[in-house]
């Protein structure tokens, strides 16, 4: 068989940067405490609170009614996302072309690293040496059988399922991790159908009548069917990382997005693509981080609607930032798609203005035409009263 | 990083001679005839990296209108414009 995929899994990836990758602390009950401003639930568990009957999403009573020592510790997005960002990047290093499953999960080709690495054991081993830390990885035909192989391994031993057969005994549990199919695994237990075999074994029929589309989703995974790794595309990371001199909220955080939407909107790697959705997040005075995706109704390109769409998600804040970043998530078509037939003069004014920024910044870079903007214009300090930015039309 | 140094006005070194009480007597080599305003700043005193300045605002020999102030906690004269 041709064995084509590799999943990298990393246990309780979010667990170990919160607790700083203390192990004592991982060794006792430990559990991930809620998002501030998110309901009361619990996070990713450690070993020894999952023991006592804790598990990610139940209720923060709950849990410790059933583990009495259970700590909480706060969780760390920021820190999550861009450490896992760096493992991606090592992984994307060895030539993989790596689909992101969230933190703690990725999957990629091996197919054409086979004969640079020697194999698909020299592919895991290259994969492995380019992270730098323990992790489990599975192999399959696709994401779906690498990725249940991945859950089955152990940290130094790589584990090959190559299809349904590799499946049959495993528990349906495992179509949690998919998001169309997360909610099945509760209501076929119920029914008594607790092994992907077993559900690999319904009739095709039964099934769509039962559960629809998501049941047929499931049916084709039980029986190690599955659609082909969408890898994200290499080196299309925009960022831009402000530090708030002091604690910021209200009209100074939302200056400080001004001046970053400018500054993501100057980056020459843009090539004149809109951003199609972006990534706002905070460190927090006091510790802990925050972190908020927004999907954009329409590719943007004009910084002063992705203020208004990313200044809403600002209130959300839990606590003063001490810093202010945005990340383009996923960047579209260059140009704008629709064009009025008739522009009027000073669209078109606007227009050739445009033109000539784009013209000024290409010869002197981002820093060839900036703006004045009044960051904190009632500080004490002068340097903290205002700063230069993009100046975008 | 984005490749715009962005903040205006920051502090810059500047050579001051100081009397008695820190009264600035003399900015970048040219002796000081009037001091307008004197203040002190305090912030951030709730963190690991406390501020503390000490303002003069101070007119020169030459005609300058300067601000400067003195870093009480690390030291040392800057100067705003």
């Amino acid at each position: 068989m041709f064995v084509s995929v590799v999943a990298l899994h990393i246990p309780r990836f979010a667990l170990s940067i919160a607790a700083g990758g203390s192990r004592d602390l991982l060794a006792g009950p430990v559990a991930l405490a809620p998002e501030p401003g998110r309901p009361s639930l619990v996070g990713q568990p450690s070993p020894a609170a999952e023991s006592g009957g804790v598990c990610g999403g139940m209720a923060v009573g709950e849990a410790l009614a059933r583990v009495p020592g259970l700590r909480l510790l706060p969780p760390d997005p920021v820190a999550v996302q861009g450490r896992w960002e760096e493992l991606l990047r090592s992984l994307e290093g060895t030539g993989a072309l790596v689909e992101d499953g969230g933190p703690g999960t990725a999957c990629f080709e091996a197919g054409g690293l086979r004969r640079l690495h020697g194999g698909t054991a020299g592919v895991v081993e290259a994969a492995r040496q380019a992270i730098g830390r323990p992790a489990r990885f599975g192999i399959g035909p696709n994401r779906f059988c690498a990725v249940a192989a991945a859950g089955q391994a152990r940290s130094r031993r790589p584990v090959t399922i190559e299809g349904a057969a590799g499946l049959a005994a495993l528990p349906v549990a495992l179509l949690a991790g998919r998001e169309r199919t997360a909610h099945l695994p509760e209501e076929l237990e119920r029914l008594g159908v607790a092994t992907l075999g077993a559900l690999a074994g319904l009739p095709r029929v039964s099934v769509a009548e039962r559960f629809g589309r998501d049941g047929l989703l499931a049916w084709e995974l039980a029986r190690g069917e599955d659609a082909p790794l969408r890898p994200r595309p290499p080196g299309e990371s925009l960022e831009e990382t402000l530090a708030l001199p002091e604690a910021a909220c209200g009209p100074q955080l939302q200056r400080a997005l001004e001046l970053l939407t400018g500054r993501l909107l100057a980056r020459p790697e843009r090539r004149g693509r809109p951003l199609r959705g972006a990534v706002l997040a905070a460190s927090l005075e006091g510790g802990g981080s925050w972190r908020r995706p927004v999907t954009f109704r329409e590719p943007l390109e004009d910084r002063e609607r992705m203020v208004l769409a990313l200044g809403r998600q600002l209130e959300e804040l839990p606590a003063p930032a001490a810093s202010l970043s945005l990340a383009a998530r996923a960047l579209g078509a260059a140009g704008s798609p629709d064009r009025e037939l008739f522009a009027c003069a000073a669209a078109r004014r606007a227009e050739r203005l445009r033109s000539a920024l784009g013209q000024v910044r290409a010869v002197a870079g981002p820093a060839g035409v900036v703006r004045v903007l009044m960051v904190d214009p009632d500080s004490r300090l002068p340097e903290r009263r205002a700063v230069l930015a993009p100046y975008e039309r | 990083m984005s490749p715009i140094d962005s903040r205006l006005g920051v502090p810059r070194r500047v050579v001051v001679l100081a009397g008695s009480g820190g009264r600035p007597i003399e900015v970048a080599g040219r002796e000081v005839v009037a001091v307008r305003e004197s203040w002190l700043v305090e912030d951030r005193w709730w963190t690991g990296e406390p501020l503390r300045r000490r303002y003069w605002e101070v007119v020169t020999v030459a005609g300058d209108n300067l601000v400067v102030f003195r870093d009480l906690v690390a030291g040392g004269w800057f100067s705003h414009r």
